[in-house]
């Protein structure tokens, strides 16, 4: 599921509309050709356009309504294989994936004197995938306005429907579901510093393989925790701010995870952001996670090649130009991904598949 | 010397927790310390710089869920904060 939402640093009702509009392009680097032994090594290139409205209602209602589409084109991963070499080679999808996303989101708060309660309902359809997600959300203020709960449910029920499932016998319909609960609290510290801490537990249930690689077997269900820390520093004398950001993540599928995110907000005169920024994450591997696919397994027992449940680490660097205007903003970002075996924190094998993309966007705020 | 097929993950499930804990016990100690020794009292009229765009914990938020949306399908991990959307069938 995606993050919809983040809590803010106060339950108050926003002052006045906003609308954003963005385009983005999301490019996946090809796989070496020498460890494709069959298909295109050629993978996603997506492009995405974003709309979102934020306005007021009245003096205690907001109405926040969010759509996403996206078009991609490309190659993704079908086996697993020993190479000749010694080392896993991949079996590409043969022929070049066309598919399309879109995901509308419409939600609705009611803001108190010190509180704000927030429903959301999400559609997203793809030719092979359905999701209908609902969520509640709720904060509350006190403290002098320093400290601000809040806590979140959320469900979501996914219908998968694999593009020609017969011809390569493939589930032809499967259903999974996912519930989430999160809390988490805000507090001021001074002036010129805020933290945030945040806790989440998720469940999913029912078919979470995937239906596209010759041999993927997943068990039914998932359980996942989450606890993240946000640090946000203004200093005064560079006028800059710091944002610092921990999350740790584990699940029942033995893999954990650790992300630390970092960036600097440079005030460049009264209307420019130089924003550069720097990630980290590494993750362990699956306990059911295989370099290669073996088939001598039964059908029943777990195993999966896939690269996202494999041990690794990733950086991101990225750097954002922010032009700030009375009553318009326009952001402009290149981030650049590269995942290795060897920037993990645990160790594991490199994977042919491992990621490496670049994701540029543009992005127009206008508030009235 | 086994063949690729036979690897197994080298890391044990109890092996990786064990300092996870105790770094989890670390930071939940910093927070408590900066919430309850650190917080000083700021006043309605002292808040200009916390309302500033770049002091929000979501400065741009059509941007930001475009990030999770990758992440959250490329790599393992997700959730930590807020409320989550509808998924997607991302390969």
């Amino acid at each position: 599921m995606a993050a919809l939402s983040l809590p803010a640093f106060s339950a108050t009702q926003p002052a006045e509309s906003s609308v954003s509009a963005g385009v983005s392009n999301y490019k996946e680097a090809d796989i070496p050709r020498h460890d494709v032994v069959g298909g295109d090594n050629r993978r996603y290139d997506i492009d995405i356009s974003q709309f979102r409205l934020l306005t007021p209602i009245g003096t205690r209602w907001s109405v926040d309504v969010g759509v996403s589409r996206e078009t991609m084109s490309g190659a993704s991963p079908w086996a697993t294989v020993p190479g000749l070499d010694g080392e896993a080679d991949l079996i590409m999808s043969g022929a070049t994936i066309e598919d399309s996303r879109t995901e509308v989101n419409l939600s609705a708060a009611l803001y108190g004197e010190d509180r704000s309660a927030a429903v959301t309902l999400s559609r997203s359809n793809e030719d092979d995938y359905a999701a209908e997600a609902v969520s509640v959300s709720g904060e509350w203020t006190f403290n002098g306005d320093l400290t601000t709960l809040s806590a979140g449910v959320s469900h979501s029920s996914d219908v998968i429907e694999p593009s020609d499932a017969a011809l390569f016998g493939r589930v032809a319909r499967e259903k999974r579901r996912t519930r989430s609960a999160s809390v988490g609290i805000a507090q001021v510290l001074n002036r010129n510093s805020a933290l945030y801490a945040g806790f989440s537990l998720t469940s999913h249930k029912g078919f979470l393989s995937d239906p596209y690689k010759l041999r993927d077997v997943r068990p039914s269900a998932r359980y996942e925790r989450a606890l993240s820390v946000r640090y946000r520093r203004f200093f005064g004398g560079t006028d800059g701010a710091i944002h610092l950001d921990y999350r740790y993540f584990d699940d029942d599928w033995g893999i954990g995870s650790h992300t630390v995110q970092s960036s600097w907000y440079q005030n460049v005169g009264n209307r420019f952001q130089i924003v550069p920024n720097v990630r980290y994450y590494s993750q362990s591997a699956a306990e059911f996670f295989l370099p290669v696919d073996d088939f001598r397994l039964s059908s029943e027992i777990s195993q999966s090649s896939d690269f996202r449940l494999s041990a690794y680490g990733a950086v991101t660097v990225g750097l954002k130009g922010i032009v700030q205007q009375p009553r318009w903003a326009l952001t402009i970002s290149v981030d650049r991904y590269m995942s290795r075996e060897k920037y993990g924190l645990s160790s594991g094998y490199e994977h042919p598949a491992r990621l490496d993309f670049t994701l540029a966007s543009i992005v127009v705020d206008y508030r009235f | 010397m086994n063949s690729i097929a036979d690897r197994r993950p080298a890391t044990s499930v109890s092996s990786r927790t064990a300092p996870v804990v105790r770094l989890l016990a670390v930071m939940s100690a910093i927070a408590a310390a900066l919430s309850l020794g650190a917080c000083a009292s700021v006043q309605p009229w002292e808040r200009g710089t916390l309302a500033r765009p770049e002091m929000q914990l979501d400065p741009n938020p059509l941007q930001t869920g475009l990030y999770e949306q990758v992440y959250d399908s490329k790599e393992a991990a997700s959730g930590g904060a807020g409320t989550a959307g509808a998924g997607c069938g991302c390969n």
